[in-house]
């Protein structure tokens, strides 16, 4: 199955990232990244270059009763990159494949709330200390 | 990937899952399923499964007052037999419990939808399009007790319960931990002389991210 994403880093090393079940994404090394290549569920790519730190995360939904109850369904991917205290945040339909494009400040609620252990990424300054 | 296990208290719902004495039922969700109802001699705790004409017997019956629906049972199809959801709309705090074997992009929250499209809310019991008008009230009780009498949130559609109390994702598991709680009390409130008597379904789902 191909991975959903490709680290760069800016010392020209790379990583691999997994699939939607296991995405990997929390064994990214942490250092500074150049660019990251997302894979989209209609085979393009979207490349997310040059932000200082970057999010990823997987949206699923639990039916309780239903139908599909006990089923779980992922609905939404998103990926993000941070800079300037702003969050360019793409939204992944993946059922429709749509792609929405959301800009964020870094104090809006939506990203407030995300976990904190899920931004990767280091400045280079940070690197050399 | 995180998972999510869904739980409901069979013993004492002062008692959190995981401590001394607690007895949580953890749902199959594929086999297992949850009855709102009046009750009756058929549909009641430790009776095997209702036939669709007992639940019709069941049903509740709209009055001249807000009319809370008497029991939320699960049926267990692994015991075949119906459990009563203890603390269900009481000010009880571990009712329903959602169960997470690891961290969360974001705050967990519980949705209600016509069904598994998850894109409406048509139906009576969710307020027909009006999310504040839905029968089925909320209320989070991971951090205290609900209060007594609590009126809760309605939900439906994207009118949300937060599961954590507003304050966000789940962090990694503590060392020796399998799972971390979030808690709910969910009951169901018919309006006063409610005028469009029916026979509706609808499905409560839970929406979460892992990284």
């Amino acid at each position: 199955m191909k991975s959903l994403y490709t680290v760069i880093f800016n010392d020209k090393s790379s990583f691999i990232g997994g699939t939607f079940s296991e995405t990997k994404w929390l064994d990214i090394p942490n250092k500074s990244i150049k660019r990251i290549i997302y894979s989209l569920p209609n085979g393009d790519n979207l490349v997310l270059n040059g932000y200082l730190k970057y999010f990823h995360m997987c949206e699923a939904v639990t039916d309780l009763s239903g139908k599909n109850k006990g089923k779980t369904k992922l609905e939404f991917d998103y990926i993000m990159g941070k800079k300037d205290g702003i969050v360019t945040c793409y939204k992944i339909n993946i059922n429709t494949k749509n792609i929405e494009k959301i800009l964020y400040k870094e104090e809006d609620k939506f990203i407030e709330g995300l976990n904190k252990q899920g931004w990767i990424g280091k400045e280079k300054e940070e690197e050399k200390k | 990937m995180t998972n999510l296990i869904l739980r409901t208290n069979k013993g004492d719902p002062d008692t959190a899952y995981g401590e001394t004495g607690a007895n949580y039922i953890t749902l199959d969700l594929v086999t297992d399923y949850i009855i709102w109802t009046a009750g009756s001699s058929a549909v009641a705790d430790g009776q095997d499964e209702p036939t669709q004409d007992e639940l019709n017997q069941a049903y509740p019956i709209i009055t001249t007052s807000d009319l809370k629906v008497a029991h939320c049972l699960l049926y267990d199809y692994s015991a075949n037999k119906l459990e009563e959801v203890e603390g269900m709309g009481l000010n009880k705090r571990y009712v329903f419990c959602f169960s997470f074997d690891g961290a969360t992009a974001s705050e967990p929250q519980l949705e209600a939808w016509d069904d598994d499209g998850h894109d409406s809310v048509d139906n009576n019991v969710l307020g027909v399009e009006t999310g504040e008008d839905s029968f089925v009230k909320a209320v989070c009780t991971t951090l205290s007790l609900p209060g007594a009498d609590w009126a809760g949130d309605p939900i439906a559609g994207t009118d949300v319960l937060l599961l954590n109390n507003g304050n966000g994702a789940l962090d990694e598991l503590v060392t020796g931990e399998t799972s971390q709680e979030l808690y709910a009390n969910i009951k169901v409130v018919i309006p006063a002389n409610y005028d469009t008597p029916a026979i509706e379904t609808f499905i409560l789902c839970c929406r979460y991210t892992y990284m």
